[in-house]
């Protein structure tokens, strides 16, 4: 098998990403001028945790693989590692964020927090300094060690050797503690502070879950579509069946976490603690917050219980699609409740997700097209190349 | 009395690429042994099992057993209420998960021993006993129709294949 495969972008590809940004950008824009600025921020932040959890997940994924010494996996490495670069984009993306706090966070208005027992208590790790030096910490760890990791499988392309492989490990070894405790203050800070008088324990593992479920489903639908155009011809029905594990159990593990929260709160019936689910249940969002459990936990568990359905392209692909959705969803009702508090889709959530889809595809495309798809000297590929049972 | 051809082999890659050879040369393979799981020899053997159906029946099973039995305790033999939860409620989901699991298994577990026949100090009825140890076993089935010919022609692909011994037996190992 040839090893030296050169993933092209193809113009009408980038044409219509371009297009996509584009509608993006207008309907972000319309959004401000039609004194719509509160519902575009809330979008903003949306779109923006939404594709870097993505690529937080994969890189998590890719982490996994290293220190599990997988071998199966190793032909795919450059997808998580593409998917990485999004995070130089989502740091620009993210800065402009900081012009709209004050609009979505209660807790940035220091005459707010000055007669709020509560907040005044959490001000000590909620206050607009740190806030924004975590921000940049945390931003600057993930960047250095993921970029540390592709770099590393780049230049064993052309020197070999085990050695990148055992420095790639080492640093996935560092990057999953790093990950595991800045993501979770990064989901806390962003998500959970939207309703800054309530506080759960679980939140963050939640939601890091959910960006190692979603994150993963990306590699597999990249890798399968990239198969169906004839990038992959190693892909085989046991590299499906092994994503559709990773899914099926992720799927599986975010459901738990979703129980555990919310079981807990409903149990105890603390006032304090039921102000999260009491707008989300008994109100309009009722659709949308039975929606989450069935499109991220309900549908994937069922359906790729079957192994059949993950072994082909389209089946694997359905399921990945509703899994999109559901982030989408999920985040949706994160964020709304507690800054918009409108329960209808208009044209900037279509808008806005669309120009980031854009902004993520193009970035993840291009960075793919700058190695080669293949890590051609991993210690392991033949394993991969070769796993067909 | 049922009598097999063993080609006995010492290298888990020579084993699958043997199977491979007979296969070919329209050989029916009826069972591989091995002293741990070779990735693929199943599919290859095409053999056949309904164990998976068989644990999810098993785990529905128990979803609904367990269920029942939390409602028939709980709502309609000693309804009690207390914390201000209906009677029949959410907190059920936490049993029902982990005894599914339970029953899933169990029931697994002792499925296997029934259709293998085996039991706490059954007597080993290994035709070649090195075979859980650092022995593969290819088994092909002798039957009627096969002529000395034929018998000869497998004795020569395994020997062409690595096999280390062939010998035939009539130990009933799958009785």
């Amino acid at each position: 098998m040839n090893l030296d495969i050169q993933f092209k972008v193809g113009s009408k590809f980038r044409m219509s990403m371009i297009v996509l940004i584009a509608v993006g950008l207008i309907a972000i824009i319309a959004g401000f001028m039609t004194g719509e600025a509160h519902r575009t921020w809330a979008n903003l932040l949306l779109n923006n945790y939404y594709f870097l959890s993505l690529a937080i997940g994969a890189i998590f994924w890719m982490t996994m693989q290293s220190i599990t010494q997988s071998g199966w996996s190793s032909s795919y490495l450059r997808i998580p590692q593409a998917m990485g670069i999004y995070l130089l984009v989502s740091f620009v993306l993210w800065f402009i964020m900081f012009f709209g706090v004050h609009d979505l966070y209660h807790w940035t208005h220091p005459e707010a927090v000055e007669n709020d027992p509560i907040l005044l208590h959490k001000s000590g790790y909620l206050n607009l300094p740190f806030f924004s030096v975590r921000f940049v910490v945390f931003f600057l760890l993930w960047i250095f060690l993921s970029l540390r990791i592709r770099n590393l499988s780049i230049k064993e392309d052309t020197e070999g050797g085990t050695k990148f492989f055992e420095k790639a490990e080492l640093t996935s070894k560092i990057l999953i503690f790093v990950l595991a405790f800045s993501f979770s203050l990064f989901s806390i800070d962003w998500l959970m502070s939207l309703d800054a008088h309530w506080y759960s324990t679980i939140y963050a593992i939640k939601k890091f879950v959910s960006a190692f479920l979603h994150g993963t489903a990306i590699v597999a639908a990249i890798a399968v579509i990239l198969h169906m155009q004839g990038y992959f011809p190693q892909l085989t029905k046991s590299h499906k069946a092994d994503f559709q594990r990773y899914i099926f159990a992720l799927s599986i593990i975010w459901g738990y976490m979703w129980l555990s929260q919310y079981l807990l709160i409903w149990y105890a019936n603390i006032p304090e603690e039921t102000v999260y689910y009491v707008p989300r249940i008994m109100t309009e969002y009722k659709t949308l917050f039975y929606a989450e459990l069935i499109l991220n936990w309900f549908i994937p568990f069922t359906f790729l219980m079957w192994n059949k359905i993950g072994k082909t392209n389209w089946g694997l692909l359905t399921i990945i699609a509703i899994l999109i959705i559901g982030q989408w969803v999920e985040l949706y009702m994160s964020i709304m409740p507690g800054t918009v508090e409108a329960h209808n889709i208009t044209y900037i959530e279509i808008g806005s997700f669309l120009g980031y889809f854009g902004i993520f595809a193009l970035v993840v495309a291009i960075a793919l097209s700058k190695a080669n798809l293949i890590p051609k000297k991993h210690p392991y590929l033949m394993e991969s190349l070769h796993d067909d049972h | 009395m049922r009598t097999n051809i063993l080609g006995i082999y010492d290298d888990e890659d020579v084993v699958l690429k043997a199977v491979d050879k007979l296969q070919d040369n329209g050989v029916k393979v009826a069972d591989v042994m091995s002293p741990f799981p070779i990735h693929g020899i199943f599919e290859k053997l095409n053999l056949k099992t309904r164990m998976p159906l068989a644990t999810f029946l098993y785990g529905t099973f128990g979803v609904i057993v367990v269920f029942a039995f939390l409602y028939w305790t709980s709502v309609v033999s000693y309804p009690l209420k207390f914390g201000g939860k209906p009677l029949n409620t959410l907190s059920f989901i936490i049993i029902i998960f982990v005894l599914t699991i339970f029953i899933g298994t169990l029931f697994t577990f002792l499925t296997y021993f029934i259709r293998e026949k085996m039991y706490p100090g059954k007597e080993v009825t290994l035709p070649v006993p090195e075979s859980t140890n650092d022995k593969f076993v290819i088994v092909v089935s002798k039957t009627e129709e096969m002529t000395d010919m034929d018998v000869k022609n497998i004795n020569k692909l395994m020997k062409e294949s690595g096999a280390v011994e062939i010998k035939e037996s009539d130990v009933n190992y799958n009785s």
